[in-house]
């Protein structure tokens, strides 16, 4: 068909699609980090989940409610995903980046009281979520738009709760800070929590957003 | 034609004593780049990949439009299984893209090598059991072979880039045979008979496409099975054996009709 001026056949790539291979990614390296998404948004659902009851101020509550089903369904798609990327046993890669990741979630989900909406809030909203969006956003940018497309479509539509989850945190906590004393138990819980995440390097460990090595 | 049956140089040994060729004392018929006509090779398998991922791509998205949504029996699939066929038409589709880019990157036009429409035909069957077997086990399945083969092939080329794309289609794949052996054992749990009859279609299928033994564990293959990765897919080690069976049976048939011919074609003497 090439080369004859007459033929109708079209090419196997429009103009306008400059989707391109290879991707920074193979498989092994896509499995390790969807594993690690899963087991975060996993800790994330069940931290959420189990702060519904202990949080005091009803829109809050619902709010919570509403973002622990989010964060279950990620967790569910990337569960879903990772059979696709040879990983048959999914629970195998089920696990944090790295032990400091493991302990950001416990500093995380330390606050219990019910007077503590605004730590509970900070972690999730300023530290984790931002965190998300940041190797959520790496993964798409940098992974091929071909081989890895499902992975991309997931990430699309997980990155949109995750703004929208922000969102609606960020609006939450600025309606919970009102006063000089709660700007800074709000900044030194941040404080503390992004420590312990810088030591983690992120989702994914030092490359959560390529390149860097731990400090 | 009398006289391309009778050059020793055919890959395929007439009988296991018979004499070898230059080609076949060198190691094996598999495909390596330090082969002569690697490169040839590479860019045909590379071409019918492509023609066979529009064809699956065809045959899943038939699949998942001929069947109404039931409980899997008589004409009906689960709505699971027409939503995995929905699935395997996008994984597909990108093949085809990923095969596109690969035949140009390799220096192959569209349409160059010729090819034919057999795989469609395996997907075509009326029982979607059938289709299964067919398509997703023992197609598939021999498309897990091929790209492990080819993966193999970009490692030892020092081609990062086809290697990349086999990986990854590879590991489509392992998931949609994956898919067959699952569904296929779920839709068939209450009725052995139609079981029965979608494993035997399946021989038929893996044999035929083993080309005439071409596919195996012996040192004739051209590409070998991988074991590995079809136990990923959900093969019994029984199951591969079987195959690798069918493949050795096919290749035994092609030396014989080889030496048959080579026998015809030798002159008389004078």
């Amino acid at each position: 068909m090439v080369g004859n001026p007459d033929s109708t056949a079209r090419a196997p790539f429009a103009p306008w699609d400059r989707r391109d291979l290879p991707g920074s990614f193979n498989v092994a390296e896509t499995a390790r980090r969807v594993g690690n998404y899963k087991w975060t948004e996993m800790k994330l659902f069940e931290a959420l989940g189990g702060w519904i009851a202990t949080v005091p101020e009803l829109d809050i509550k619902m709010r919570l409610g509403a973002h622990c089903y989010h964060h279950a369904w990620h967790a569910d798609l990337w569960h879903k995903r990772l059979p696709e990327l040879r990983e048959m046993k999914p629970e195998r890669l089920t696990v944090p980046a790295n032990e400091a990741m493991e302990r950001f979630i416990e500093a995380m989900t330390e606050p219990e009281a019910a007077e503590l909406s605004i730590e509970k809030l900070v972690g999730v909203y300023r530290v984790l979520i931002p965190r998300f969006i940041a190797a959520y956003t790496y993964h798409r940018n940098n992974t091929s738009e071909i081989t890895d497309a499902p992975t991309i479509r997931s990430i699309n539509f997980i990155l949109q709760d995750e703004f929208d989850d922000w969102r609606d945190g960020e609006m939450m906590l600025q309606s919970l800070i009102t006063r000089p004393e709660h700007v800074e138990r709000a900044a030194a819980h941040q404080a503390k929590l992004e420590a312990i995440m810088v030591e983690a390097g992120g989702i994914t460990g030092p490359d959560s957003i390529g390149g860097a090595e731990p400090g | 034609m009398a006289e391309r049956l009778a050059d020793t140089r055919n890959p395929v040994e007439a009988t296991p004593t018979g004499r070898k060729s230059s080609k076949s004392r060198a190691a094996s018929n598999r495909l390596t780049p330090d082969r002569p006509d690697a490169s040839e090779r590479a860019r045909g398998l590379m071409h019918g990949i492509m023609v066979g991922e529009i064809q699956a791509l065809e045959g899943a998205g038939r699949t998942a439009h001929d069947f109404d949504a039931g409980d899997g029996t008589g004409d009906t699939i689960p709505f699971e299984l027409k939503l995995d066929m929905a699935r395997q038409a996008w994984d597909e589709a990108r093949h085809v893209e990923i095969s596109a880019k690969l035949g140009d990157w390799m220096g192959t036009e569209l349409g160059e090598f010729q090819e034919n429409t057999v795989l469609f035909e395996a997907a075509c069957s009326n029982d979607p059991v059938l289709r299964l077997a067919g398509v997703n086990r023992a197609l598939e399945g021999l498309a897990i072979d091929v790209f492990t083969q080819m993966k193999e092939f970009g490692d030892l080329a020092g081609d990062p880039f086809l290697e990349f794309c086999e990986d990854w289609m590879l590991a489509d794949e392992v998931t949609h045979v994956k898919m067959g052996s699952d569904w296929l054992r779920k839709v068939t749990e209450n009725d052995p008979g139609r079981r029965k009859k979608a494993l035997e279609f399946q021989q038929v299928v893996d044999k035929l496409f083993s080309f005439g033994g071409a596919r195996g564990d012996h040192d004739e293959s051209s590409f070998i099975l991988a074991r590995r990765f079809r136990e990923l897919a959900g093969f019994t080690d029984d199951e591969v054996d079987t195959i690798s069976e069918l493949d050795h049976e096919a290749l035994v048939e092609r030396q014989a009709a080889i030496a048959t011919a080579q026998a015809a074609a030798v002159p008389a003497p004078a």
